[in-house]
């Protein structure tokens, strides 16, 4: 009997077990291929809410707020920004924005269709309260926009003025940073903020780690599931935008679904088998994927770079070890030193312009930027990497030479020793600190490589008193309405030195008087030639001292997607002038509307 | 001494694992000398350069030819551009665009390029078709160019005033004898994906992880002898001290250990000889559990009592008395601890905790280097294939030669 006891108990024991394991298998959301279009490269672990005001969260498909266009499947932005020539389309909002003379009261109206997804209307109430809010419980619009917006006013229900911050002087701080605040800041429903706040006692951290469950969205998808596999966002068929005001239509894709990956390798497996879609992932040699495997993957341009590079992965040097301080000739020796062209490659395997093609500034490569600064002003200044020579002539002028024989040079008698960090598992950098090691033992210098993880090289080189890393690389940002003006500051701007917790720039610690009066002239400046005169005088400085030095040029998102379900997605001279950003940045969500079905 | 070298040489087992390794010492010191440089010099840009002999195309221009009339040369050429499989897209993409080809006799080379350069136009979009596809028929049309036109290539140079100077002319039937070319390279297994040779690199690495290996096997032989004996033959309080703490460590999972120590070291201190100390400093347990229960069995036979009895000190009887008879067991041992160890950099590395990279190249660096630039989901097999060969063989051929050994000197399994 006890044995029959202990058979049944087993079998009851293995049965419930099956049925949880059915019940899971139930719930797994199966959709269908042909609504869906899967993303890769963006989501890295289980999402931890929908919180359009929480920008520490980690939603990377419904609330990514960025520069270079935010991403607006769920949460919307005023105008969506398009790096391919710098303009701003408007989307919650109807028209062109307006200046004041003085710049420092910009008008805006909100489109009569924009509408939440409660019904109500999108509203100035809405924006007013988004940027407030973001003052009061300093979340990202709070203090990425805080220092150069003073208030924002309704004039009525669907117009609002936003006031710029002014020094003293009545000059307005920054006005490129209020055209930032358009495109880059994801409005929230002021209701909804209301009720978050009195839901968390107006607790700021709670307020921005709120899971927002009752979240009311504008933009055409939301949430559907989420667990630590998978990211899944449903259209909204009542989406506003249908509106012949706006889009006239909704976008294709049913659902929008991101398969949370291991790693890049994982990631990319899954993109060559077709099982991603758009994929934002640098993936080396990309070319080889239809040369030589025959798979149907294609990127925005047919040919090397395939991308639109925006930014430049810099190397910094770290002004607080007084060697890299008190010797611009061994800054600059390096820099000379190192070959360009196999950074570019071999770590970036060609998807960078050279160079010789695109020289070193403070630019991007993009024409707009380019024709910013007087080429020929600067030319002398340039070099072309790999001057084994040049980088020893200078080390030995500057008297920075080796003392003891043993092969290294010494400065103040001890031997120049210096690491170059990156993030481990970042490929490209990695490889790219290989070559610039390289270069260090061509010229006596010795440079070993450090590649700690990234949690501990975010807190490191943040950190405005570090001494541990001497070289490491960090990227400024690629694109945005207030660039390059932005990228400048963050290359030279000596106010950013010695802030805590800097994510803003300058992290290398570097100070230069007239650099600095330079950044905060050129907000203020208007006139063409004038400004072309302060940029070009802003690279002379930078070419001169190099406080760091730009390794190679990459886009600020990868764009490469597989044509095994979906096409027609953008490509380069089609005429519908759509940026190669995954289909839901800035104006890059476009793409979504126009895809169609393969075969 | 002899007769035991004679025994081991007698064990096919022994000998087999010998000349492999032999042969891997060979290759380390022959190659070199035949290909002197720096193994870790980048000398291609680009990634992973197939393997085979690369001849400069500049210098062939210069080079003097010969007239070779080839039958299927022209075959040939035209195989390398329009294959089987290209022929039927062209006529697909051609009915794409609404034009008959059903009259068109895809075998017949002129008549296809003919419809095909008449009607092609890369700006169509035929409908239905992927970007994908319309990108690889623009490739397919820009291959296409020199066909059909069977004449000559001329090859130009701008002189001093800019003018272009007319350098040579090559016609279908030139060939350059290889040996007249003044530089070419032959890349045996290609290059990795800093653009360095990967033999150059395997050589240099193979030899950076033996030394590891060897070092590291050194180290954990000595602790493990060193423990083993006096734990063995001492016994007591100072056997249960010991043993304690050969306990510890052997429960503590050696590789987990290997993992934290070289993690917490940092990256900047991880030299190669640091990392072999590391894997010897955690590998040295069971050869101290086997070295004991050894000796255990000896410490009583008559002729170590009598060593007692003498007044012979503890060292001395351990040495002369004791040692003699497990050493073949000690270098049974090591030779083991030395291919574990080789094993143990390969696996550190991978994970990004072996040597700093910039140094010396080693076994596990370079497989960690191909893993980071998916050379395994690429088809480039010659950056990590080599590797894993090299990585087996010197394992291999360890651990024939210790079961060789074990033949001659374990009497249970004497023949």
């Amino acid at each position: 009997m006890k044995k029959f006891t202990a058979l049944l108990l087993t079998a009851a024991i293995t049965l419930t077990g099956m049925m949880s394991t059915v019940s899971v298998l139930a719930e797994d959301v199966q959709l269908p291929r042909e609504e869906t279009l899967y993303f890769g490269g963006q989501q890295w672990g289980t999402v931890n809410s929908y919180n359009p005001i929480g920008t520490n969260q980690n939603n990377a498909m419904a609330t990514t707020p960025q520069l270079i266009g935010s991403r607006t499947l769920m949460f919307e932005t005023l105008y969506m920004y398009n790096f391919l020539d710098g303009s701003l389309t408007p989307l919650l909002a109807d028209g062109d924005f307006a200046w004041n003379d003085d710049l420092t009261e910009m008008t805006v109206k909100i489109k009569d269709a924009a509408k939440w997804s409660d019904g109500s209307d999108v509203t100035s109430a809405d924006v007013i309260r988004t940027f407030d809010i973001g003052v009061e419980i300093a979340n990202g619009v709070g203090t990425g926009y805080g220092p150069y917006i003073d208030s924002i006013e309704a004039v009525d229900d669907k117009t609002f003025v936003i006031k710029a911050a002014v020094t003293e002087d009545g000059v307005p701080v920054n006005p490129l940073k209020v055209n930032d605040f358009l495109s880059a800041v994801l409005i929230a429903q002021a209701g909804w903020i209301d009720a978050v706040c009195e839901r968390n006692n107006n607790d700021p951290t709670a307020i921005m780690n709120d899971a927002a469950e009752d979240v009311v969205w504008s933009g055409p998808y939301t949430k559907y599931f989420d667990d630590d596999q998978k990211v899944v966002l449903i259209r909204d068929d009542n989406y506003w935008g249908q509106d012949a005001s706006m889009w006239g239509k909704l976008p294709v894709p049913k659902y929008i679904a991101h398969t949370i990956y291991a790693d890049n390798a994982a990631t990319e497996v899954a993109f060559k088998a077709g099982e991603i879609d758009v994929d934002q992932q640098f993936l080396p040699n990309i070319q080889n994927t239809w040369l030589e495997e025959d798979l149907p993957i294609s990127t925005y341009m047919e040919e090397a770079p395939y991308g639109v590079c925006l930014t430049m992965p810099t190397a910094w040097y770290n002004m607080n070890n007084p060697v890299l301080a008190e010797n611009t000739a061994l800054r600059k020796a390096i820099a000379i030193a190192v070959d360009y062209d196999t950074i570019i490659a071999n770590a970036m395997t060609n998807q960078s312009p050279s160079f010789a093609d695109v020289p070193r500034s403070l630019m991007n490569p993009t024409e707009g930027e380019q024709a910013l600064y007087d080429h020929e002003a600067v030319a002398d200044l340039q070099w072309a990497g790999n001057d084994i020579d040049g980088a020893n002539a200078l080390l030995d002028e500057a008297g920075l030479t080796d003392t003891d024989g043993d092969g290294w040079r010494e400065y103040n008698g001890e031997k120049i020793s210096l690491n170059a960090v990156c993030p481990n598992g970042w490929t490209d950098w990695m490889a790219a600190m290989e070559v610039v090691a390289a270069a260090g033992k061509n010229i006596g210098v010795e440079i070993t490589t450090l590649f700690p993880e990234w949690d501990t090289v975010q807190t490191v080189f943040t950190n405005p008193n570090q001494t541990e890393y001497d070289i490491f690389m960090w990227s400024p940002d690629g694109a945005g309405p207030s660039m390059p003006w932005g990228r400048v500051r963050q290359f030279l701007d000596g106010d950013l030195a010695g802030i805590e917790n800097n994510w803003t720039g300058n992290w290398g610690q570097y100070k230069n008087d007239r650099a600095t009066e330079i950044v905060k002239q050129i907000p203020l400046t208007s006139d063409p030639e004038e400004l072309k005169a302060l940029y070009t005088e802003a690279i002379q400085i930078y070419l001169t001292e190099v406080p760091s030095f730009s390794l190679m040029y990459r886009p600020a998102v990868f764009h490469a997607v597989n044509e095994s379900v979906w096409t027609n997605y953008p490509e380069e001279g089609d005429g519908r002038n759509i940026p190669p950003a995954d289909c839901t940045d800035g104006y890059g969500i476009a793409a979504l509307y126009d895809l169609e079905l393969v075969g | 001494m002899k007769n035991t070298l004679r025994q081991i040489f007698h064990s096919s087992k022994f000998v087999a694992g010998f000349i492999i390794f032999v042969g891997i010492l060979l290759l380390l010191i022959i190659y070199p000398l035949i290909n002197p440089g720096n193994p870790l010099e980048m000398i291609g840009v680009g990634t992973f350069a197939e393997p085979g002999t690369y001849v400069s195309v500049y210098d062939t221009v210069t080079t003097e030819t010969e007239t070779l009339k080839l039958p299927d040369a022209a075959v040939k050429r035209l195989g390398n551009v329009l294959k089987e499989a290209d022929r039927q897209k062209m006529a697909d993409w051609l009915s794409a665009m609404e034009i008959d080809v059903s009259g068109l006799d895809l075998s017949d080379t002129d008549a296809l390029l003919a419809v095909w350069k008449e009607n092609y136009d890369e700006t169509a979009r035929p409908a239905g078709m992927t970007k994908a596809e319309r990108n690889y028929y623009k490739r397919l049309n820009a291959s296409l160019g020199s066909l059909g036109s069977a004449g000559k290539m001329t090859v130009t140079e701008k002189d001093s005033s800019g003018e272009e100077q007319v350098v040579a002319t090559i016609g279908t039937e030139d060939y350059v004898n290889v040996k007249d070319v003044p530089n070419t390279k032959n890349l045996v297994l290609g290059t990795d994906n800093f653009g360095r040779d990967v033999l150059k690199e395997l050589v240099s690495a193979a030899g950076t992880s033996i030394f590891i290996g060897l070092i590291a096997g050194a180290v954990a032989t000595v602790i493990g002898l060193l423990l083993g004996l006096l734990s063995g033959y001492l016994g007591g309080l100072v056997d249960d001290i010991i043993m304690f703490i050969t306990n510890i460590f052997t429960v503590i999972p050696g590789f987990v250990l290997l993992i934290l120590i070289s993690y917490s070291i940092g990256q900047d201190k991880r030299g190669a000889p640091v990392v072999a100390l590391v894997i010897g400093l955690t590998s040295w347990t069971w050869t101290a559990r086997s070295v004991r229960s050894q000796v255990i069995s000896l410490r009583n036979r008559d002729h170590v009592n009598l060593s007692r009895l003498s007044g012979h000190g503890l060292f001395r009887i351990l040495a002369t008395d004791i040692l003699p008879y497990i050493a073949s067991y000690v270098v049974m041992a090591f030779i083991l601890q030395v291919s574990s160890g080789i094993l143990a950099e390969a696996q550190l590395s991978l994970l990004g905790l072996g040597p700093k990279t910039t140094e010396v190249p080693t076994l596990g660096l370079m497989m960690n280097w191909a893993m980071l630039y998916s050379a395994h989901l690429n088809g480039s097999w010659w950056a990590y294939f080599p590797v894993i060969l090299m990585i087996t063989l010197i394992s291999f051929s360890l651990n024939l030669m210790n079961t060789g050994l074990d033949q001659v000197f374990n009497p249970t399994l004497r023949d």
